[in-house]
């Protein structure tokens, strides 16, 4: 920078500074302002006087300025005021914008004699209005008041509502109006309901207008000795006089003295209501006011910084801190230790719900778990079906043994609960309906909550056992009560156990049968083992002999056993003593092959033996003959005498030709009066027809029948054997037939010889 | 056994069971009466500051404060710090939980002009209530003037007879207090001596009993912020209290002022050295129940550890 440069710089600086001097302090005069709280030509009349006095005073021009705040406060920014008087809250604001130097003096306000540096509020509303009486009544009532920054006219009320508990800056309509003397017409005229004025104006208003007391009321009054007007509020220092910065020093001094050395008496402060100017007052309440109600230039909330609050809490934020890590680390050991319970749970849940044998919880007598084994054994789908329940639900009425299920369930429970572990057969019936049996183990499990203990029961299904058991016990049963004998040998055939018919067949009692050999055919003895070892079985009737002695036939059948390698282990004998079925069958032979009444064989023996005779002349080669013999007049002697008679005619008659034959001859009856008779090893003609001769002799030889003596003759007719053609025995017998018939139309009681041509 | 001692076994086994500050039973009941320096509670009761676990019971001097406590139908009084000496000595133990305020000029001897120093009192009738915190002050003007008791002639009479005496001729000092010692100047008395000149030695406090700081500590902490939130209106509002103490105590708010110009409120950062261990009040105290024992209006000291408990101070005013 050059020299003229500087120069030019300063001599702007120069001719700024005197632009700005004059300003404020014209040649001796200064600017006194004064805050119109009542209407500008009030306060104008009021204050004259007072600049008048304080010009006489100094010696410098003092002009009065009387501003609305909003003026006052452009007139303070382009500093056209020196010296200002205000209301507090106002120069609050004021003074947190301009960094004033501070306070000349408080004014004194002087009302009837009585003087006081203190200031409150007034709350007034119309007299009429009966709901409003108390601070809380003024909830949601319009309210009129000069202006925020206004003490008595504002804040102070405000704090006593918002100490009622009424926060008007939320809840009610304000209007602001600029000074008191509108706040007042505002209630007079109903516009709003509440007005709020300083101390002072009411009184000032009602000495101009006395009709105005009975027109409003005020609310919430103070009784505060000594202070001269009405208040509704607590109060707070007066207005402040203040110098402003820019103002020479000298002045400052000058109108100070001039202000603390008015006296009450004199017409400048007659004029104006005041007392006086007192040194400055403390005005911190006002500041903590304004503080309290959040207002200008109290009304930004101060930032608090992170590291304020740690300075100012730091034992707080440490415990807290210290709290919420222990907090945090517990938690996560408590997460841990859930997951690891969880996890351990699960397993055991899985292990004993998976686990193949039917497990199950009781508490009071009813499931509470089960695992799926269970839940299958039973034969239901779900576990929900069992939970709950009993065991008599899945039981029959009563077990096996006869007690019902519920009484047997109770009292197994009851020995559990002793602490005892019970051990029972139980029987249940599965949803399908079929038997289920169970070996049922109960334990108690004591968990530490519980009076009583739980009950873990575990099933083990014996079912096939039981099936087992009861198919062996039949199987004994029939062992024991089967009429035939049966027994059981080793490989070797020595007789290990034998039933009770084994000893009643054979005589032979347990002891003295187990480790003999069976009963088993002379002849064939042990044979028929190996016959039964290579077929499996062996069947035949065999005689025997009972152990007294006397003979007995048996048929036994001997089965082989052969173990799981295929090997022989035992046989088993089942036999019958079938002595009297054998006896019986004889019996029915004979009667099938025997005349009945004669005891002579029948016609079918007869035939029998005619062919085997006849095979054996041809073999041998020797004649046989066939002799067809009929009782003549046998019919008569029937009719006469009766059957009976009859049949022993029949009897000695075949008797008589019985004896006749030879040992080896067949004689037969064929039916009625007719026999036959076969006879071997014929030499000749001649013994053959002597032989016929005899047996006609015998025949008429007189009989006693029926205490009658009678005789018969007989009719015979013969044939030999062989012939030239070949013939068959019915053939043979017709021949001789033929004769016999012969003989009959020859004059009976002879024989004829079959002959081809004679027929 | 009669109703009391029921009680206090009562209460004994209740906090035994630990329900001790459960103070939701019965408020702290607090002596209190009209002194400048008590101002600040009958404010916070004004303005609501104390809560419900607190009553202020109301008398007209301190004699009813100390006979309540020594009845035990009190749990705290406000008092001289001689008074609550003597109410301990009594056999109630007391804590000092805070110090309302030290007498800067309130108590005064008032001598015919003829007296001009303490040492002048030797022989002469001095009018002085022995009951009353002035005795402390006839025997703090005496240690200072080097004379016992012995040497000079009590009259021991109530304040409100002073000016009669003085009038009769009967004294040739007084010490006493406003208003008593203008009326006195003003029938031609001189000022010789006040309490300014003795600083730091009478104290009013608040005190609670040992049963009550030990069963209702929160109840305690109410009343001491109480007292603080009303000292803070006292001297920051000053333009508001003084209108209202002048309408409690029927003065103009002039004598308030000039009464308030008589005490020092110690703030809070003030009561905290106050009431500090071996702090200036124990040291007074000390020193206050020799005084006291030594002139027979004490029968004995009373025993403590503490006298001063600070614990009940809030840490600040917000």
């Amino acid at each position: 920078m050059n020299r003229r440069c500087s120069r030019t710089l300063i001599l702007v600086l120069g001719l700024l500074s005197g632009l700005w001097a004059p300003l404020a302090v014209a040649k001796g005069a200064v600017t006194l302002g004064i805050l119109s709280y009542r209407p500008e030509p009030v306060i104008q009349e009021r204050y004259s006087l007072l600049a008048e006095y304080l010009s006489q005073e100094t010696g410098l021009e003092v002009r009065l300025r009387v501003f609305n705040q909003d003026d006052m406060n452009r007139a303070l920014a382009s500093n056209r005021v020196d010296f200002f008087l205000t209301n507090p809250s106002h120069f609050l604001v004021i003074r947190s914008e301009r960094s004033l130097t501070g306070v000349l003096a408080t004014l004194q306000r002087e009302w009837q004699g009585r003087s006081t540096g203190s200031i409150g509020g007034l709350i007034l509303t119309r007299a009429e209005r009966s709901d409003i009486d108390r601070l809380a009544d003024l909830r949601g009532k319009s309210i009129a008041t000069p202006g925020i920054h206004y003490l008595g006219g504002f804040q102070a009320a405000a704090l006593e509502l918002r100490d009622a508990g009424v926060d008007i800056l939320r809840h009610n309509r304000m209007v602001h109006l600029g000074n008191h003397d509108r706040v007042i017409r505002a209630v007079l005229t109903g516009d709003t309901d509440v007005g709020f004025v300083r101390t002072g104006v009411y009184e000032e208003l009602t000495r101009e207008n006395p009709a105005l007391a009975d027109e409003l009321k005020m609310i919430h009054v103070q009784s505060l000795a000594g202070f001269p007007f009405a208040v509704s509020t607590r109060l707070y220092p007066e207005w402040p006089l203040v110098s402003l910065p820019h103002v020479d020093s000298q002045i400052v001094r000058q109108v100070a003295s001039a202000l603390f050395a008015l006296q009450p008496d004199h017409p400048a402060a007659r004029a104006a209501g005041l007392a006086g100017f007192s040194p400055p007052a403390d005005y911190q309440s006002v500041e903590d006011l304004a503080r309290t109600l959040r207002m200008a230039p109290y009304d930004q909330v101060p930032r608090v910084t992170w590291v304020d609050v740690l300075n100012q809490y730091r034992i707080w934020v440490l415990t807290v801190a210290v709290l919420f890590v222990m907090l945090v680390v517990t938690s996560l050991w408590l997460s841990r230790k859930k997951r690891q319970l969880a996890t351990e749970e699960r397993r055991q849940r899985e292990l004993i719900g998976s686990w193949p044998q039917p497990m199950l919880m009781i508490r009071n007598g009813e499931l509470i778990n089960c695992n799926r084994a269970a839940v299958d054994l039973v034969g239901y789908t779900s576990e929900a079906s069992l939970l709950g329940k009993g065991l008599p639900t899945f039981s029959p009425h009563a077990q096996p043994d006869g007690t019902p299920s519920l009484q047997k369930a109770d009292a197994l429970i009851r020995r559990v609960a002793t602490g005892e572990v019970a051990q029972s057969e139980w029987l249940f019936v599965r949803s399908d309906g079929s038997d289920v049996w169970v070996d049922m183990t109960l334990a108690p499990v004591y968990e530490h909550d519980q009076e009583s203990p739980s009950i873990l029961c575990s099933w083990y299904d014996i079912t096939r056992r039981k099936y087992a058991e009861e198919r062996q016990r039949l199987a004994l049963r029939v062992f024991e009560n089967a009429r035939e004998a049966i027994f059981i040998t080793d490989a070797h055939g020595v007789v290990m156990d034998i039933n009770e018919a084994y000893s009643l067949i054979t005589g032979r009692d347990h002891k003295v049968a187990v480790g003999s050999l069976p009963p088993m055919p002379m002849d064939e003895g042990s044979a028929i083992l190996i016959a039964a070892r290579k077929h499996g079985v062996w069947t035949g009737e065999f005689a025997s002999r009972h152990r007294d002695g006397h003979a007995i036939v048996l048929s036994l059948t001997l089965s082989s056993v052969f173990d799981e390698q295929g090997q022989l282990s035992h046989f088993v004998g089942v036999f019958s003593d079938v002595t009297q079925l054998k006896e019986t069958e004889k019996q029915l032979r004979t009667m099938a092959h025997y005349d009945s009444l004669t005891g002579l064989p029948n016609r079918v023996l007869f035939s029998d033996r005619l062919q085997q005779s006849m095979a054996q002349a041809r073999r041998q080669n020797y004649q046989l003959a066939v002799i067809y013999i009929d009782l003549d007049h046998f019919k008569p002697i029937n009719d006469a005498f009766g059957h009976d008679a009859g049949d022993g005619l029949l009897v000695e008659v075949a008797r008589r030709m019985r004896s006749t034959l030879r040992e080896e001859d067949t004689l037969a009856r064929l039916g009625g009066d007719e026999f036959a008779a076969i006879v071997v090893n014929v030499a000749d003609q001649q013994t053959l027809e002597a032989l016929l001769v005899r047996i006609l002799t015998k025949i008429g030889d007189p009989v006693w029948v029926a205490d009658h003596s009678v005789e018969v003759s007989a009719s015979l007719g013969y044939t030999v054997y062989p012939q030239n053609a070949e013939l068959d025995g019915d053939q043979l017998l017709r021949q001789a037939d033929q004769a016999m018939y012969r003989a009959k139309r020859e004059g009976k009681n002879r024989y004829c010889r079959f002959s081809d041509s004679g027929s | 056994m009669n109703r009391r001692q029921f009680l206090q076994l009562s209460v004994a086994a209740l906090s035994a069971l630990g329900l001790a500050g459960c103070s939701k039973s019965a408020p702290l009941r607090t002596g209190i009466h009209p002194w400048i320096g008590y101002e600040p509670l009958y404010l916070a009761e004004e303005f609501g500051w104390l809560p419900d676990s607190v009553r202020l019971v109301k008398h007209s001097a301190a004699s009813d404060s100390m006979a309540g406590l020594l009845a035990g139908e009190l749990d705290a009084a406000a008092l001289t710090l001689d008074e609550a000496l003597r109410v301990y000595a009594e056999g109630v133990p007391l804590r000092v939980v805070t110090v309302t305020n030290v007498s800067v000029g309130a108590d005064v001897l008032v001598v015919k002009p003829s007296i001009t120093s303490p040492a002048g009192l030797r022989g002469r009738p001095i009018a002085v209530e022995l009951g009353g915190v002035s005795g402390i002050m006839l025997f703090s003007i005496l240690e200072r003037a080097g004379l016992s008791t012995d040497q000079v002639s009590l009259v021991d009479l109530p304040v409100n007879r002073h000016l009669s005496a003085w009038q009769n001729g009967d004294i040739e000092a007084s010490v006493c207090y406003e208003p008593t010692a203008s009326v006195l100047e003003q029938a031609g008395g001189t000022r010789l001596f006040d309490s300014s000149q003795v600083p730091d030695t009478i104290f009013d406090t608040l005190i609670v009993t040992e049963a009550a700081a030990r069963r209702k500590p929160g109840a305690v902490r109410d009343l001491v912020y109480g007292y603080f939130r009303g000292q803070h209106h006292l001297v920051r509002s000053m333009h508001d209290a003084v209108y209202r103490v002048a309408t409690r105590q029927g003065i103009t708010p002039d004598s308030v002022r000039r009464s308030l110009a008589t005490v020092m409120l110690p703030e809070l950062a003030a009561n905290q050295r106050y009431l500090a261990h071996h702090g200036r009040i124990e040291v007074v105290a000390k020193r206050l129940s020799g005084i006291l024992v030594r002139e027979g209006l004490m029968a004995s000291h009373p025993v403590y550890e503490r006298l001063c408990d600070p614990s009940f101070l809030p840490r600040s005013l917000s």
